[in-house]
């Protein structure tokens, strides 16, 4: 568990000491990848609590959803269509319903350690 | 969980996620500050009232240049429109208008012509006079004749032969042009290094150019009738 913490930390430091600029352009594809992220994420942590956790799915997923909701921007901004509007909709929905599950299983866990 | 190579795997991809999420929270700063998306809305209603503010202008220059037109008529209308009928005839040159200026006589070349050269490039063409005659108002001159023709809206310089059409009259050189304006200036600006004297001299092509106290250019004397241009009512003062 610390090794994942771990390499969480150690992603955000490379990615804030790195002297990389990300041109604006791309700023908007990113913010919608990492939306996504932030979904598998959490689909993740309730796989977890769940206790049918998968990493392939979970890898498969983080890395798809990433570049899907990427692409469908490019695809939007192609159009003249704000389509990632469509991917933020998506995604913050399946956010909140994780999270609301996360929050129930672990209320229910510490209910059975009472 | 428990296995060692799904945690490096875990491991991994949220390495890349915190770089992702790094790297976009570096951008962040960059896409607020633009205007594009920050300031359009601020700047859309700047522009709505300063066009608002110019639309009003722009009535009050038309309501002042109303009252101008009336004090104007109020005074002396007849007197006025005399004076602005004598400018106009001065401008269209229909009046015979003198004042102090310069004559520029101009005379094919008296170089001997060597055989195997064109003697075409020794005489005077139509483009010479029209290069003299341009510099001529360039340089500020208000009337302008090109031997008793005087120069106006209409007036041609074009070859014709050995001679030249010059308001539909055969003009043949040698060339006298007369300009009014400070003669001083019209006297330089011929005289300019690398200028139209200096051009033409290359070829043998003299010009003379004389400043007078008095010179007297003669009015127009082609019809005046247009048979296709009609004027338009002009709409108000604007």
């Amino acid at each position: 568990m610390w090794m994942i913490l771990g390499g969480l930390l150690l992603g955000i430091l490379i990615g804030f000491h790195l002297p990389v600029q990300i041109p604006q352009s791309v700023a908007r594809y990113l913010a919608v990848s990492v939306l996504a992220g932030l979904d598998t994420a959490f689909g993740g942590l309730r796989a977890t609590l769940e206790g049918d956790f998968d990493t392939a799915i979970f890898v498969s997923g983080f890395l798809a959803n990433t570049v899907l909701a990427a692409l469908l921007t490019y695809a939007g901004d192609l159009l003249g269509l704000e389509l990632y509007l469509a991917a933020v909709f998506a995604f913050g929905v399946r956010i909140f319903t994780n999270l609301a599950m996360i929050r129930r299983h672990l209320i229910k866990r510490l209910a059975k350690n009472r | 969980m428990s296995n060692r190579g799904t945690q490096l795997i875990l491991s991994v991809v949220l390495m890349i996620f915190g770089f992702m999420l790094a790297l976009q929270l570096k951008a962040r700063p960059a896409i607020t500050a633009n205007i594009s998306y920050q300031r359009a809305a601020e700047l859309t209603a700047l522009l709505k009232a300063v066009e608002e503010e110019r639309n009003s202008l722009r009535e009050e220059v038309k309501q002042l240049r109303d009252r101008l037109a009336e004090s104007a008529a109020g005074l002396s209308r007849e007197q006025a429109l005399r004076e602005e009928l004598s400018k106009a005839r001065i401008l269209a040159g229909l009046a015979d208008v003198k004042g102090p200026g310069v004559i520029v006589q101009m005379t094919d070349s008296k170089k001997p012509s060597t055989a195997g050269q064109d003697p075409n490039v020794y005489l005077i063409h139509d483009d010479d006079v029209r290069a003299v005659v341009n510099e001529l108002f360039s340089a500020g001159a208000e009337a302008v004749s090109i031997n008793g023709q005087r120069f106006v809206a209409t007036t041609e310089i074009r070859c014709a032969g050995p001679v030249f059409m010059i308001n539909g009259v055969r003009v043949a050189p040698p060339i006298e042009i007369r300009a009014i304006g400070d003669p001083e200036t019209l006297d330089s600006a011929l005289h300019l290094r690398g200028g139209v004297i200096d051009n033409l001299a290359l070829w043998g092509i003299e010009v003379k150019v004389k400043r007078e106290e008095e010179v007297l250019v003669p009015a127009y004397n082609g019809t005046l009738q247009f048979k296709y241009a009609r004027p338009v009512k002009a709409e108000g003062t604007r």
